[in-house]
Protein backbone atom coordinates (compact mmCIF):
# COMPACT_ATOMS: atom_id res chain seq x y z
CA UNK A 1 0.00 0.00 0.00
CA UNK A 2 1.21 3.36 -0.74
CA UNK A 3 1.87 5.93 1.89
CA UNK A 4 -0.47 8.62 0.76
CA UNK A 5 -3.51 6.16 0.84
CA UNK A 6 -2.70 5.10 3.97
CA UNK A 7 -5.59 6.28 6.71
CA UNK A 8 -3.23 6.65 9.31
CA UNK A 9 -0.86 9.09 6.62
CA UNK A 10 -4.45 11.00 6.33
CA UNK A 11 -5.72 11.46 9.89
CA UNK A 12 -2.41 12.61 11.27
CA UNK A 13 -0.37 14.33 8.74
CA UNK A 14 -2.96 15.41 5.38
CA UNK A 15 -5.96 16.21 6.28
CA UNK A 16 -6.23 19.45 8.87
CA UNK A 17 -7.38 18.23 12.50
CA UNK A 18 -10.22 19.53 14.09
CA UNK A 19 -11.00 22.54 16.09
CA UNK A 20 -11.57 20.54 18.96
CA UNK A 21 -8.19 18.95 18.65
CA UNK A 22 -6.87 22.39 18.30
CA UNK A 23 -8.39 23.79 21.05
CA UNK A 24 -7.68 20.76 23.29
CA UNK A 25 -3.65 20.39 22.32
CA UNK A 26 -3.48 24.23 22.94
CA UNK A 27 -5.08 23.92 26.46
CA UNK A 28 -2.73 20.74 27.26
CA UNK A 29 0.35 22.92 25.88
CA UNK A 30 -0.53 26.42 27.56
CA UNK A 31 -1.07 24.20 31.14
CA UNK A 32 2.35 22.70 30.35
CA UNK A 33 4.16 26.02 29.26
CA UNK A 34 3.32 27.92 33.16
CA UNK A 35 3.89 24.53 34.73
CA UNK A 36 7.24 24.67 33.20
CA UNK A 37 8.05 28.06 33.18
CA UNK A 38 6.21 29.85 34.90
CA UNK A 39 4.77 32.00 32.61
CA UNK A 40 1.69 31.43 30.59
CA UNK A 41 2.33 31.37 27.03
CA UNK A 42 3.31 34.33 24.50
CA UNK A 43 4.78 34.98 21.05
CA UNK A 44 5.76 38.59 20.40
CA UNK A 45 7.10 39.19 24.09
CA UNK A 46 10.35 37.05 22.76
CA UNK A 47 10.77 39.38 19.52
CA UNK A 48 11.06 42.02 21.40
CA UNK A 49 13.90 40.63 23.03
CA UNK A 50 15.28 39.66 19.73
CA UNK A 51 14.90 43.09 19.21
CA UNK A 52 16.89 44.27 22.25
CA UNK A 53 19.65 41.07 21.70
CA UNK A 54 20.32 42.80 18.05
CA UNK A 55 20.28 46.69 19.26
CA UNK A 56 23.18 45.44 21.77
CA UNK A 57 24.93 42.91 19.30
CA UNK A 58 25.63 46.78 17.71
CA UNK A 59 26.86 47.94 20.72
CA UNK A 60 23.52 49.66 21.78
CA UNK A 61 22.02 49.60 25.47
CA UNK A 62 18.37 49.00 26.16
CA UNK A 63 19.27 49.08 29.79
CA UNK A 64 17.19 52.80 29.98
CA UNK A 65 14.44 52.12 28.15
CA UNK A 66 10.80 51.99 30.40
CA UNK A 67 9.85 48.73 28.68
CA UNK A 68 13.39 46.82 29.45
CA UNK A 69 13.96 48.76 33.03
CA UNK A 70 12.84 45.99 35.14
CA UNK A 71 15.02 43.80 37.11
CA UNK A 72 13.19 40.75 35.42
CA UNK A 73 13.85 41.80 31.95
CA UNK A 74 17.41 42.91 32.66
CA UNK A 75 18.16 39.74 34.13
CA UNK A 76 16.67 38.35 30.97
CA UNK A 77 18.41 39.99 28.59
CA UNK A 78 21.44 39.44 30.34
CA UNK A 79 20.66 35.38 30.39
CA UNK A 80 20.90 35.59 26.53
CA UNK A 81 18.89 33.80 23.65
CA UNK A 82 19.60 30.64 24.36
CA UNK A 83 17.86 30.44 27.62
CA UNK A 84 14.80 32.89 26.70
CA UNK A 85 12.33 29.89 27.03
CA UNK A 86 9.57 32.58 24.53
CA UNK A 87 12.52 32.54 22.37
CA UNK A 88 12.52 28.55 21.95
CA UNK A 89 9.12 28.07 22.19
CA UNK A 90 8.94 30.65 18.98
CA UNK A 91 11.62 28.55 17.16
CA UNK A 92 9.88 25.36 17.93
CA UNK A 93 6.69 26.69 16.53
CA UNK A 94 8.11 27.92 13.27
CA UNK A 95 10.38 24.49 13.02
CA UNK A 96 7.17 22.20 13.85
CA UNK A 97 4.75 24.71 11.23
CA UNK A 98 7.82 23.46 8.35
CA UNK A 99 8.03 20.13 9.78
CA UNK A 100 4.04 19.85 9.44
CA UNK A 101 3.81 21.27 5.94
CA UNK A 102 6.28 19.16 4.75
CA UNK A 103 4.56 15.81 6.16
CA UNK A 104 1.70 17.06 4.23
CA UNK A 105 3.65 17.99 1.11
CA UNK A 106 2.07 21.00 0.90
CA UNK A 107 5.10 23.45 0.98
CA UNK A 108 5.06 25.68 -1.76
CA UNK A 109 7.34 29.25 -1.94
CA UNK A 110 4.57 31.76 -2.49
CA UNK A 111 5.02 34.63 -5.52
CA UNK A 112 3.99 38.03 -4.22
CA UNK A 113 0.95 39.06 -6.21
CA UNK A 114 1.82 42.77 -6.17
CA UNK A 115 3.00 45.64 -4.09
CA UNK A 116 0.06 46.25 -2.37
CA UNK A 117 0.53 42.63 -1.00
CA UNK A 118 4.15 44.06 0.21
CA UNK A 119 2.98 47.32 1.62
CA UNK A 120 -0.13 45.71 3.49
CA UNK A 121 1.82 43.13 4.81
CA UNK A 122 5.01 45.70 5.91
CA UNK A 123 2.59 47.74 7.36
CA UNK A 124 0.21 45.27 9.35
CA UNK A 125 3.21 43.49 10.85
CA UNK A 126 4.40 46.87 12.32
CA UNK A 127 0.73 47.95 13.80
CA UNK A 128 0.40 44.52 15.03
CA UNK A 129 4.77 44.69 16.73
CA UNK A 130 3.63 48.44 18.18
CA UNK A 131 -0.11 47.25 19.26
CA UNK A 132 1.71 44.41 20.83
CA UNK A 133 3.81 45.74 22.73
CA UNK A 134 1.71 48.97 24.20
CA UNK A 135 -0.69 46.31 24.92
CA UNK A 136 1.79 43.87 27.07
CA UNK A 137 0.48 41.16 24.75
CA UNK A 138 -0.73 39.74 21.40
CA UNK A 139 -3.55 37.47 20.92
CA UNK A 140 -1.55 34.90 22.77
CA UNK A 141 -0.32 36.78 25.83
CA UNK A 142 -2.88 39.07 26.11
CA UNK A 143 -6.41 37.20 24.73
CA UNK A 144 -5.84 33.31 24.96
CA UNK A 145 -3.69 33.37 28.12
CA UNK A 146 -4.98 36.42 29.41
CA UNK A 147 -8.66 34.34 29.61
CA UNK A 148 -7.17 31.24 30.49
CA UNK A 149 -5.80 33.11 33.90
CA UNK A 150 -9.59 34.33 34.14
CA UNK A 151 -8.09 37.61 33.81
CA UNK A 152 -10.60 40.75 32.74
CA UNK A 153 -8.18 42.16 30.75
CA UNK A 154 -8.47 38.98 27.84
CA UNK A 155 -11.96 39.78 27.78
CA UNK A 156 -11.20 43.86 27.34
CA UNK A 157 -8.88 42.66 24.60
CA UNK A 158 -11.20 40.06 22.83
CA UNK A 159 -14.00 42.93 22.33
CA UNK A 160 -11.14 45.28 20.50
CA UNK A 161 -9.61 42.67 18.68
CA UNK A 162 -13.18 41.85 16.92
CA UNK A 163 -13.75 44.89 16.51
CA UNK A 164 -10.70 46.16 14.56
CA UNK A 165 -11.21 42.38 13.20
CA UNK A 166 -14.06 44.05 11.61
CA UNK A 167 -12.35 47.25 10.11
CA UNK A 168 -9.83 45.21 9.49
CA UNK A 169 -11.92 43.11 6.82
CA UNK A 170 -13.22 46.21 5.30
CA UNK A 171 -9.93 47.77 4.82
CA UNK A 172 -9.29 44.34 3.00
CA UNK A 173 -12.33 44.00 0.54
CA UNK A 174 -11.71 47.09 -0.15
CA UNK A 175 -7.92 47.28 -1.68
CA UNK A 176 -7.67 43.92 -2.44
CA UNK A 177 -11.18 42.94 -4.01
CA UNK B 1 -22.73 25.74 -19.46
CA UNK B 2 -19.59 27.08 -19.68
CA UNK B 3 -16.07 26.69 -16.78
CA UNK B 4 -14.61 29.81 -15.96
CA UNK B 5 -11.47 30.02 -13.93
CA UNK B 6 -10.73 32.16 -11.09
CA UNK B 7 -6.90 32.34 -10.31
CA UNK B 8 -6.27 32.89 -6.51
CA UNK B 9 -2.76 31.42 -6.27
CA UNK B 10 -0.73 33.96 -4.24
CA UNK B 11 -4.08 35.80 -2.38
CA UNK B 12 -4.48 35.05 1.27
CA UNK B 13 -7.75 34.31 3.21
CA UNK B 14 -10.10 35.93 2.90
CA UNK B 15 -9.44 37.13 -0.66
CA UNK B 16 -10.36 33.97 -2.44
CA UNK B 17 -13.18 33.38 -0.41
CA UNK B 18 -14.70 36.54 -1.31
CA UNK B 19 -13.73 36.50 -4.71
CA UNK B 20 -15.48 32.71 -5.29
CA UNK B 21 -18.59 34.47 -4.19
CA UNK B 22 -18.62 37.36 -6.48
CA UNK B 23 -17.70 35.08 -9.15
CA UNK B 24 -20.17 32.55 -8.48
CA UNK B 25 -23.25 35.13 -8.28
CA UNK B 26 -22.38 36.26 -12.61
CA UNK B 27 -22.50 32.32 -13.03
CA UNK B 28 -25.87 30.29 -14.21
CA UNK B 29 -26.88 27.13 -12.53
CA UNK B 30 -25.39 24.47 -13.98
CA UNK B 31 -22.41 26.31 -14.65
CA UNK B 32 -18.39 25.50 -13.06
CA UNK B 33 -16.19 27.49 -11.41
CA UNK B 34 -12.56 26.16 -10.60
CA UNK B 35 -10.93 27.94 -7.79
CA UNK B 36 -7.19 27.87 -8.16
CA UNK B 37 -5.75 28.89 -4.26
CA UNK B 38 -2.24 27.92 -2.79
CA UNK B 39 -3.18 28.66 1.01
CA UNK B 40 -4.75 26.10 2.53
CA UNK B 41 -7.39 27.92 4.98
CA UNK B 42 -8.78 28.66 1.11
CA UNK B 43 -9.03 24.62 0.62
CA UNK B 44 -11.40 24.80 3.86
CA UNK B 45 -13.13 27.83 3.40
CA UNK B 46 -14.22 27.93 0.32
CA UNK B 47 -15.39 24.39 -0.16
CA UNK B 48 -17.14 25.18 3.12
CA UNK B 49 -19.39 27.96 1.83
CA UNK B 50 -19.96 26.07 -0.83
CA UNK B 51 -21.53 22.72 0.48
CA UNK B 52 -23.25 24.94 2.72
CA UNK B 53 -25.40 26.40 -0.22
CA UNK B 54 -26.18 23.73 -1.74
CA UNK B 55 -23.59 23.59 -5.10
CA UNK B 56 -21.72 20.47 -6.37
CA UNK B 57 -17.67 20.69 -4.51
CA UNK B 58 -14.85 18.64 -5.24
CA UNK B 59 -11.35 19.65 -4.46
CA UNK B 60 -8.40 18.43 -6.47
CA UNK B 61 -4.95 18.84 -4.96
CA UNK B 62 -2.92 19.87 -8.32
CA UNK B 63 0.57 20.18 -6.89
CA UNK B 64 2.23 20.47 -3.56
CA UNK B 65 0.22 23.42 -2.17
CA UNK B 66 -1.73 23.69 -4.84
CA UNK B 67 -5.75 23.26 -5.40
CA UNK B 68 -8.21 23.74 -7.66
CA UNK B 69 -11.80 23.88 -6.25
CA UNK B 70 -14.68 23.06 -8.54
CA UNK B 71 -17.52 24.65 -7.68
CA UNK B 72 -21.21 23.50 -10.02
CA UNK B 73 -23.64 26.16 -9.45
CA UNK B 74 -26.75 24.09 -8.38
CA UNK B 75 -29.42 27.36 -7.38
Amino acid sequence: MKLRESTHYKVWFKDPWSYVTGAVLLAVFQTVTLAVTGSPWGVSGALANWGAWVYRAFGGSVDKWYYFSSEGAQALLDRGFLKDPGTMRNLGIIAGALFAILMASQFKIKKIKSWKQVVAAVLGGLLMGYGARIAFGCNIGALFSGIASLSLSGWVFAVFLFLGAIVGSKLLVKFFM
Amino acid sequence: MKEEVLDCNGEACPVPLVKAQNKLKELEVGDVLVVQVDHSCAMKNVPEWARKEGHNVEIEEVDDGEWEIVIQKAK
